[in-house]
Order: structure tokens, then C-alpha cells, then sequence
């Protein structure tokens, strides 16, 4: 569903040096798969989550989500994927009803489906309480709820989360990611950066760890774990630090 | 919940056209203007002619000659109305959405940046002409001009043209630099409709306000009258012309600015 290979992206800085943001990452995600991105601020992360979203342009390599390649078929990428990512972005004045309604038709849907569409997702996501309530009065984690409703208002088979959890507390935190397991149930491909690394430790079927813009390790919870204790012990021997203090 | 509450069901749903996103755009910009600052902003907008007109006429003893009226409020409010309330409509159409973190989520749309400009085109086009023309009305009843009504209307038409040609022509700073959007579009105001625009030469018929002080001596029939030398400052073909001209400057500019902004990539670090 989700794939990416020998993926390059190179910035020109403003002092003319170029950054390798992203240099030769390669991973897939399978449909009802969650795959976690994991890796240090600066690590070429939420580029490569950006190339998946059309966002950024690959200087090299390849990106495809549900077959459509992201330099050439950008708008079928588009069509397929929901994107969410830490700043919300959630207008203030705006109701998670209206800001659904408005993006769903972004994507061309009609009035009365897509009507039906947000009823839906507005019961699926738990968001019947504060649906019409301005979203500026809204806390964090229902932030985050209507923007994971809003990722998903045209039913996308590919979701791309870009630490959807940092500014949540441990309940909302919580909540959030028991949705994407419902939504990997539900035969979605997830692929999920964070920094939290204890909150997806058990939930993620596989761990791509980047670091300087190229895999340091990548696999199954057991592959990744090898003889480490614990998720952020192999994360830091990924990176060659050593283990957690 | 279950899995299947969170799929649509199977069923595609039927697809609005294009013009459909625009207009979701333009009613969701629509709503961040409706705030109280730019209400007042706005109320300034409708006010200010208003008591120039007053001021000026309370100075003439014989009451407002129509003529010079005209020239009043052309300049006050299809010139300066119009532009102040596109700067502050039009400019921010990118910038705004990088530093409110709603730009990625347009973007990821299909079709999401041309609609998120044409949208915030068509709200700045709305926004400021509704001002404009309330600015003329209540200009006009203060002036006591006579014969108050076809002046009306071809003030309103001039503030509906000029809106539209300008707000295309700040659709560029606003896509090409977005976070020196404002500067770029007073430079762009001064340079090419300021300057360039009163140069008598080729450049000046890409200009929109040669078009729009061409469509006032067009109506106001003042061809006749005006000094030899005032004469190369407008352009001497019909109405219908100068309005084909802005018609295509509009398109043209819009067409470059949608463009320019579907290859834009913003690093992360932009988003600030």
C-alpha cells in the first residue's frame, strides 16, 4: 500500500550547503499494517512522511501510496491518502462538523454523501459531544480527533500520522491510538512517526528507525528488539549510542 | 466502536466540479473574516470616503462640483478602498495557512492548492467589493452629488473591476513570497500600478489602473475635455476593450500564480 524505495530528498540551504534530509530509505507498509517511523528530531522523518504526501518532491528515488507514484501521480496519492501531524491545524472558529464538511469537499464529495459520511465518523471517532462546538474550545486530544476525522472524511486506504500524539496528554495519547487500531482492523496501511516510543512499543506490526536521513534498522518488534530489553534500548543501539540511561 | 463505522460505505460518492472546492474555500475564508478586527477594519474601509466627501464639501461654499466629486471618489475608493482592502485579503492567501499549520492539510488535498488560492481569490474579490461599494453609497449620499445613481453604478462597476485585476495581480507576491507577501504587493502596487502605469508606453497596457482610469473618461465622457498631455495617460479604445484587457490580465496572472504554487514546496521549518 505504502511504499518507498531508495526515497532522496536533498534541501539547498540558505547559506547554499546541501542538507540530505531524507538519502536512500526504503520500507513498505502492507494494508492493516502499522508501521512506526522512529528516529531523533532532524532524523528525515516528517520529510519522507511529506515526500508520501506530495508535500515535498523526491530529488531521487521512488514513493508510491496504493500504486500511484508521488512525482507522477500526485492527485491519485492524493485521492488515497489521509495525513495527520502534530500541529493539528484545526481552525479555531470552525466546528469539527464544518471542518469536515469543508475538506471533504476539497475532495469533490458531494452534499448529501458526504453529510452522511461525517454523522458516521463523527460516531466512530467519539466526537457526538463537541461536534458543533467551536474547535478553538476544544482540548488537545479532541484537536487531534477532528483532525484524525478529517484525515479520514474521504475514506482513504492509506494513513500517514507525523507524531500525532506530542502535544496529548496520557489519556489522549491513549485514545488516539486505540482508534488506529481500530482503523488497522479495518485494513488501513498506517505508517506512525513518534518520540514517544513506549506508546507504540506493543501496538506497531513493524519498526523503520532512521537516523541522518538513512535506515539504521528496520523489522518486526523482534527483529528490531533482537536481544534489548525494551523498544528504547534498541532504538539507541540503532543508533549506535549504547543503551538508555 | 467498530471497523465498520469507520469505512464509508461502498458506494463512490458523486463529485462536485471543480469550481465546488473553490467555493469551500471561499466560505471557510469567508468565516476567519467575519472576526472583529477585520469587521472594524472594514467599517473603516466604509467610513473613510464618507467623511472625506464631508470634510470636502462643508469647504465649498457652492456645494460639490459633480466632476470633481467623481474624481474623489474614483480615487478614494476603486484606487485606494480597493487596494488597502486587497492587501490585507489577498496577501496572507499562502502565508497564513503555513503559520496556521492548515497549509499541509490543503495541500494534501487533491486540487487542494489551486482551490485554497482561487478560494481566497474569490473571498478577497467579495470581501473587499462589498466595502467598496458600501463606501461609494454612503460617499455618495454625504456628497449629495447630483444625479447620484448612474454615478453609482459606474463607480461599482470600476470597484468590481479593479478588484478583480488587482486581487490576481496579488495572488503573485502572495504564492511567489509568501512570507514577505505584503512588502512584495505595496512594491507591486507602487512599481507597476503607480509607476509603470502612468509611463505612456507599451508597459503601461499590462497595467490595471490605465484600464480603469480609461473605463472613468469612457463613462464619464470626458475624452473630449481632457488636455493633450492627459490624454496619453489613458487609453483611447471603447469600454469594451479596456475590460477585455483586464479580463485577460486576470486570467493570465491567476493562471501564472496557481502554477507557481502547485510545484512550491515548503520545508517543515517554513511552517513556523
Amino acid at each position: 500500500m505504502i511504499e518507498v524505495v531508495d526515497l532522496v530528498k536533498h534541501y539547498r540551504a540558505s547559506d547554499g550547503s546541501v542538507v540530505r534530509a531524507v538519502d536512500g530509505v526504503s520500507f513498505a507498509v502492507a494494508p492493516g499494517e502499522m508501521v512506526g517511523l522512529l528516529g531523533a528530531n532532524g532524523a528525515g522523518k516528517t520529510t519522507t512522511l511529506r515526500v508520501l504526501a506530495t508535500l515535498l518532491k523526491p530529488t531521487s528515488g521512488t514513493a508510491r501510496v496504493a500504486g500511484c507514484d508521488v512525482r507522477t501521480e500526485p492527485l491519485g496519492v492524493r485521492r488515497q491518502l489521509g495525513y495527520v501531524s502534530a500541529t493539528t491545524g484545526v481552525p479555531d472558529r470552525l466546528s469539527a462538523r464544518e471542518i469536515m464538511r469543508s475538506y471533504g469537499r476539497l475532495h469533490g464529495l458531494d452534499e448529501k454523501p458526504l453529510a452522511g459520511r461525517i454523522d458516521q465518523l463523527v460516531s466512530a471517532l467519539g466526537l457526538a459531544d463537541f461536534a458543533d462546538r467551536p474547535a478553538g474550545r476544544l482540548s488537545s486530544g479532541q484537536r487531534q480527533r477532528v483532525s484524525l476525522a478529517r484525515a479520514l472524511v474521504h475514506d482513504p486506504p492509506a494513513l500517514v500520522l507525523d507524531e500525532p500524539t506530542n502535544a496529548l496528554d496520557v489519556v489522549g495519547a491513549r485514545d488516539l491510538l486505540r482508534l488506529l487500531d481500530v482503523l488497522r482492523g479495518d485494513g488501513r496501511a498506517i505508517l506512525l512517526s513518534t518520540h514517544r516510543l513506549h506508546e507504540i512499543e506493543h501496538r506497531c506490526d513493524r519498526f523503520v528507525i532512521i537516523d541522518g536521513g538513512r535506515v539504521a534498522a528496520q523489522g518486526t518488534p523482534a527483529e528490531v528488539l533482537g536481544p534489548h530489553a525494551c523498544l528504547e534500548e534498541a532504538f539507541f543501539a540503532a543508533l549506535g549510542q549504547g543503551a538508555a540511561s | 466502536m467498530t471497523t465498520a463505522q469507520v469505512s464509508a460505505t461502498a458506494e463512490p460518492s458523486p463529485r462536485l466540479p471543480p469550481c465546488g472546492s473553490w467555493l469551500a474555500v471561499a466560505g471557510f475564508q469567508m468565516r476567519r473574516l467575519l472576526s472583529r478586527q477585520r469587521l472594524l477594519l472594514a467599517a473603516l474601509g466604509v467610513v473613510f470616503p464618507a467623511a472625506v466627501m464631508l470634510a470636502v464639501r462643508r469647504t465649498a461654499a457652492d456645494g460639490l462640483d459633480r466632476d470633481l466629486a467623481v474624481t474623489m471618489l474614483y480615487a478614494l475608493v476603486p484606487e485606494a478602498v480597493c487596494m488597502l482592502g486587497l492587501l490585507v485579503t489577498m496577501c496572507p492567501a499562502v502565508a497564513d495557512e503555513l503559520e496556521r499549520g492548515t497549509w499541509v492539510h490543503v495541500s494534501v488535498r487533491p486540487g487542494g492548492r489551486r482551490a485554497l488560492l482561487l478560494g481566497t481569490y474569490l473571498t478577497a474579490v467579495i470581501w473587499t467589493g462589498a466595502v467598496a461599494i458600501l463606501a461609494i453609497l454612503l460617499a455618495l449620499l454625504v456628497a449629495r452629488v447630483p444625479q447620484p445613481l448612474p454615478l453609482f453604478g459606474m463607480l461599482s462597476a470600476l470597484v468590481v473591476v479593479s478588484c478583480l485585476g488587482r486581487a490576481a495581480l496579488f495572488a503573485l507576491p502572495a504564492v511567489i513570497l509568501p512570507k514577505r507577501a505584503l512588502v512584495a504587493s505595496v512594491a507591486v502596487a507602487l512599481v507597476v500600478e503607480y509607476l509603470a502605469g502612468f509611463i505612456p508606453a507599451v508597459i503601461n497596457q499590462a497595467t490595471v489602473s490605465l484600464r480603469l482610469r480609461s473605463l472613468l473618461v469612457e463613462w464619464m465622457r470626458w475624452r473630449q475635455q481632457l488636455p493633450v498631455e492627459m490624454q496619453l495617460l489613458v487609453d483611447p479604445q471603447p469600454a469594451v476593450v479596456q475590460l477585455g484587457a483586464v479580463a485577460v490580465l486576470t486570467i493570465a496572472m491567476l493562471a501564472v500564480a496557481v502554477a507557481i504554487l502547485e510545484y512550491r514546496q515548503f520545508p517543515p521549518s517554513d511552517e513556523i
